[in-house]
């Protein structure tokens, strides 16, 4: 026990001591925080500048109601829409022509054409030099529209308040009953079940690739047969993998740490930075998903770890390693495009057997936590078949392992590999 | 008392024999080498008395003990695949080794200093493994074999890559070991070392052994049927006198093994007026020719 103690204080500061250890685990959050924040920060302070529109009216009806719609401030009181009525009087080709020009040489950034048939046809057009801010088209469309629409009301004599009023929709919040209660969903249990099983699913690969490399590199190195004059090959695997476990939580427990301070003080951080943000929420995530999340880890880490020791052991660099990771990589990758189908009906018998499998469990297992959680009795079941096959797993393992990290030269056949399962 | 027993132990690997019905005795205090050409199965044999890998029959016994895993501590092996971890410190991977044999930190801490004094690696100490040349690396090797005390110190290949130097520094302190009461085993395939410092041989080949015992004793049984010759000329001729049973010819320098019976002065006569003879002695076999002999007679 105190080898195994010591193969695995080896690994742990060996690896935490490393610059990429850092670095990942410094970066790792920055550059989440970064992604999560930047989108959002950027969305409030969007780019704000005056714009001169002209306005062709051929209709003659349109402008003044449409001046009124758009009379929109920026923060600094200007306004945001300058528009000018142009005097349709003339020859309608050489005007709009006129306005081209205007719009290229930067004069104008745009205009608006409504021809004299617009209530008729509703159609009308709106030229620029980039047509991409759908922010503002959308602005302006919006704008005409309602003008047209009242017109086209009071014509028919009908009061466009009243209309607006009688066609006013039903709003529909979601809400998502827990223990307390109901309590206002705002989309935040999908996010984070999708966050929290790609973290799983990525740090499962990740670490799982390091145990790996760490044999290839025992390997190579020659170093393992002097090890294993001091200990047993399964004391030493059992070392590696716990030390590169311990790695990964510690990791966990940086980022855990810097997700519960983001999520407590992020928002009063924004809204330090950019004072708009105020009011925009952080999804609060509850305790028992964090510990399922961590318990989940571990499992995965153990199942999947152990056959990555297994893999590292059989070969002689990580060149030949990719061929034999394919194969396991596709168990994570399966449950991952499960995922959909599994966050639409989280009940359904295919998602309880899927996430009873022991290979497809962590990640599944944990999405059905994170969206609805499931009977007691099926995360019970889903942690022991966990268990159980991790027990199996690592009996495999072990004897592959210790037959393997001896084996110099030509990568073994499949039926060879088997074959030093049964070496006494 | 015997520092290591062998008894009927034999090793497969699917069809292959490895090992097989090996027994030996290796006395406490000696230098013992395990002798046989590339896939004797020395390295398998030595795989076994460390418990790397698991007898299919017989048993093991270290200083009168069945072989487990608590045996390990008694015994320091340096094996013939060795390398470091590159990226480790000197002085932690040393650090490392040792507690893996369970030594204590105060005593690991002033074992390496004294080491790493000996091999004049202090300064490399707070280095990382991969800056150290080869040679280097060899003898920390060897220090972590060390590092613990053991009773019984298994050397596989000892002398691969070694400098004379080195080399020579390899054998002293294998003497001195030997002095202090240790038992050494080493493996190797090259005879001039072992003829040098070895007390008991064991020859193996193709996983059984061949010949075992005192040095000196083989020697002896073998007689003095040997001619060693060093010459210069054409020596074609030497290969058909009825005195010669079998030659060794290295050009400058040749071994004659000598009929039973044959008169080694007969020879000498016939021999002076063909080519310039710089040296005739009569003495034992060497190793080499024993073991290339042995090995030869088995196929």
């Amino acid at each position: 026990m105190s080898k195994i103690l010591t193969v695995v204080k080896r690994e742990y500061f060996q690896m935490v001591r490393s610059k990429g250890f850092i670095i990942g685990t410094v970066l790792g959050p920055v550059l989440m925080a970064g992604i999560i924040l930047i989108p959002m920060v950027l969305s409030m302070v969007s780019v704000e500048n005056q714009e001169d529109i002209a306005v062709v009216d051929e209709s003659r009806a349109i402008y003044p109601g449409l001046e009124t719609k758009l009379d929109m401030k920026l923060k600094d009181g200007r306004l945001r829409y300058r528009l000018e009525e142009i005097d349709p009087q003339g020859n309608i080709e050489e005007i709009l022509s006129g306005l081209n020009k205007k719009v290229l040489a930067k004069e104008l950034s745009a205009y608006l054409y409504i021809p004299a048939a617009v209530e008729e046809e509703g159609a009308a057009e709106f030229v620029s030099l980039h047509v991409a801010d759908f922010d503002k088209t959308r602005l302006i469309n919006e704008a005409l529209n309602n003008v047209v629409i009242e017109k086209r009301l009071r014509s028919e004599g009908l009061d466009p308040e009243k209309i607006s009023a009688y066609t006013r929709g039903v709003r529909l919040t979601t809400k998502k009953v827990t223990k307390q209660g109901a309590e206002e969903d705002v989309g935040g249990t999908f996010l984070i079940a999708y966050v929290l099983v790609l973290i799983l699913y990525m740090t499962l690969i990740f670490y799982g690739s390091i145990i790996m490399r760490g044999v290839i590199e025992e390997k190579n190195s020659r170093m393992v047969e002097i090890v294993l004059s001091s200990l047993k090959p399964f004391q030493l695997m059992t070392g590696k993998i716990l030390g590169i476990a311990a790695v990964g939580l510690t990791q966990y427990g940086i980022w855990a740490l810097f997700g519960m301070g983001l999520s407590q003080y992020g928002g009063r951080l924004m809204t330090g930075i950019v004072p708009s943000a105020a009011g925009i929420r952080f999804p609060t995530i509850p305790v028992y998903i964090f510990i399922f999340f961590v318990v989940f880890f571990i499992l995965g880490y153990l199942l999947y770890g152990t056959v990555y020791a297994a893999i590292g052991s059989m070969v002689n660099s990580e060149k030949e390693a990719q061929q034999l990771m394919m194969p396991v990589t596709m168990f994570l990758v399966i449950p991952i495009l499960l995922m959909m189908y599994v966050i639409r009906s989280p009940e359904g018998s295919l998602s309880v057997v899927l996430s009873l499998i022991p290979l497809f469990a962590p990640i599944l297992m944990l999405l059905r936590v994170c969206i609805l959680l499931p009977p007691p009795v099926q995360i019970a079941g889903s942690i022991v078949l966990l268990m159980l096959s991790i027990v199996l797993m690592i009996w495999i393992a072990a004897k592959i392992y210790r037959v393997g990290i001896l084996m110099y030269g030509k990568r073994p056949r499949f039926g060879e590999v088997l074959k030093w399962m049964k070496y006494k | 008392m015997n520092a290591l027993e062998l008894e009927s132990v034999t090793k497969r690997f699917g069809e292959f024999f490895a090992v097989k019905e090996l027994s030996c005795k290796v006395a406490a205090g000696g230098i013992y080498s395990l002798l046989g050409p590339n896939g004797a199965g020395k390295t398998t044999t030595i795989r076994m008395v460390m418990n790397i890998i698991i007898p299919d029959s017989g048993s093991i016994r270290v200083f009168g003990q069945s072989m487990n895993e608590n045996m390990k501590r008694e015994i320091g092996y340096l094996p013939e695949d060795r390398g470091l971890y590159p990226k480790m410190k000197v002085g932690e991977l040393l650090m490392f080794l040792a507690a893996l044999k369970s030594v204590k930190r105060a005593e690991a801490r002033q074992k390496i200093n004294i080491w790493l004094e000996r091999f004049e690696l202090v300064e490399w100490k707070n280095k990382k493994v991969e800056e150290l040349s080869k040679g280097m690396q060899q003898k920390i090797q060897f220090i972590a074999t060390v590092i613990h005390s053991p009773r019984l110190i298994i050397l596989d290949e000892p002398f691969s890559g070694l400098d004379p130097v080195n080399t020579k520094l390899m054998k002293d302190i294998m003497r001195e070991m030997k002095a202090e009461g240790k038992t050494i085993i080493f493996s190797t395939h090259r005879m001039e070392q072992v003829e040098m410092i070895s007390d008991d041989i064991c020859l193996i080949n193709k996983g059984r052994m061949v010949l075992e015992g005192p040095l000196h004793r083989i020697k002896t049984e073998y007689g003095k049927n040997t001619v060693i010759l060093e010459y210069e000329g054409d020596a074609s001729a030497v290969s058909g006198q009825p005195e010669v049973e079998k030659i060794d010819d290295y050009g400058k320098f040749m071994e004659i093994k000598l009929r039973e019976g044959a008169d080694p002065q007969a020879l000498l006569q016939k021999m002076v007026d063909r080519i310039r003879i710089s040296k005739f002695e009569i003495q034992e076999p060497t190793l080499n020719a024993i073991f290339i002999d042995k090995v030869e007679e088995r196929r």
